[in-house]
């Protein structure tokens, strides 16, 4: 009698615990649900300043001076990429994690590096200084992303020498959109796999 | 470890973009624009580029062969499509399940996003409708 009980016991612990997972994984779906909601409607405001700071530059500028034929078709590599890297969920699964690299082209390093050899000191020194650093985050230790600011001015540059104020604000607004999109896609890998998790854990119930 | 996922990574991926811009006026191309500023465009050596700009004339076609072109793609990671433009090519987006590259909807300036069309949280509200319509009969 005393086994029975034990048994009993084992199994109620054992239904227990697998209902604290199946909450758990129902949780963290629904923070990320969450999340993704609440990013998007960031995202919705922070591209609606972006556009209206672009139709204040062509107001300001012109309508000749942004349109299409002005896109550059010229052979580039893109100055603003991903990083992609695998982030274990658990023992089974993995997902991708996405890290934005802004004005990091591929061949920048080496362009400084020819720079280097070719200027005399004082541009040298000039150069450098141009390369400034913006700390992310120190507290959840984001590495630091160097930020090109000649790589900035060289995508402005598309629409003439000297723009308008409101198009480097667009430029940023859409720069912190792609922050946006770039977290927004952290979490919508991670819906997805919870979400998988929670069909699976629904699924065993029903069967 | 088997039955589990290769992820591959990628040190230097693209971000490619289908975005819609529909207009009578000027200037209909507003959301690639302001992506391109922020410096994402890439123009390969067969002078592809990693955007679609959709406009009036541009056909369903198309869209899908883009749409296609992007999610089989390497070096491309996330793929941009305005909602808008999602909801032309719907049963091809919602039947898509890779990883990589994540499909985004984003708004557009004419089309605010609406979240009962977004391809994922539409799954989402069918499984808890279903589940709620099977314990109903239980």
């Amino acid at each position: 009698m005393m086994e029975d009980q034990e048994e009993k016991g084992n199994a109620e612990n054992g239904i227990g615990r697998q209902k604290q997972v199946k909450d758990e994984y129902l949780l963290q779906f629904l923070d990320s649900l969450d999340g993704y909601l609440t990013l998007l409607d960031s995202l919705s405001s922070t591209l609606s300043q972006g556009w209206l700071e672009l139709a204040s530059a062509r107001h300001a500028m012109g309508a000749s001076r942004i349109n299409g034929a002005l896109l550059d078709l010229k052979v580039h590599a893109a100055a603003t990429s991903l990083k992609v890297s695998e982030q274990d969920v658990d023992s089974m699964e993995s997902q991708p994690c996405f890290t934005l690299c802004k004005w990091a082209s591929s061949d920048n390093g080496e362009r400084s590096s020819g720079e280097e050899k070719s200027l005399s000191p004082q541009l040298r020194h000039r150069n450098n200084s141009q390369l400034s650093e913006e700390k992310v985050s120190t507290r959840t230790g984001t590495p630091l992303i160097l930020v090109d600011q000649q790589q900035r001015q060289k995508s402005l540059s598309v629409f003439g020498v000297l723009v308008s104020p409101k198009l480097r604000s667009a430029q940023l607004s859409f720069e912190r959109a792609l922050e946006t999109l770039v977290e927004i896609a952290n979490l919508h890998t991670t819906m997805l796999s919870m979400f998988e998790q929670v069909h699976k854990e629904l699924e065993n119930t029903n069967g | 470890m088997a039955g589990r996922a290769q992820i591959p990574t990628k040190s230097s991926a693209l971000i490619a973009m289908i975005a819609d811009e529909f207009g009578v006026v000027l200037l209909c191309w507003d959301t690639v624009t302001g992506f391109l500023l922020a410096g994402v465009g890439n123009v390969d050596l067969r002078r592809k580029t990693n955007y679609l700009i959709v406009d009036s004339k541009t056909t369903v076609k198309a869209i899908e062969d883009a749409f296609k072109e992007f999610t089989t793609k390497e070096d491309i990671a996330i793929v941009l499509i305005s909602q808008y433009v999602a909801n032309m090519i719907r049963f091809l987006v919602d039947s898509y399940n890779k990883p990589i590259p994540a499909i985004l909807e984003i708004p557009s300036k004419d089309h605010p996003y609406d979240p009962a069309h977004d391809s994922v949280l539409s799954r989402v509200k069918n499984l808890f409708s279903a589940e709620s319509v099977a314990s109903g009969r239980r």
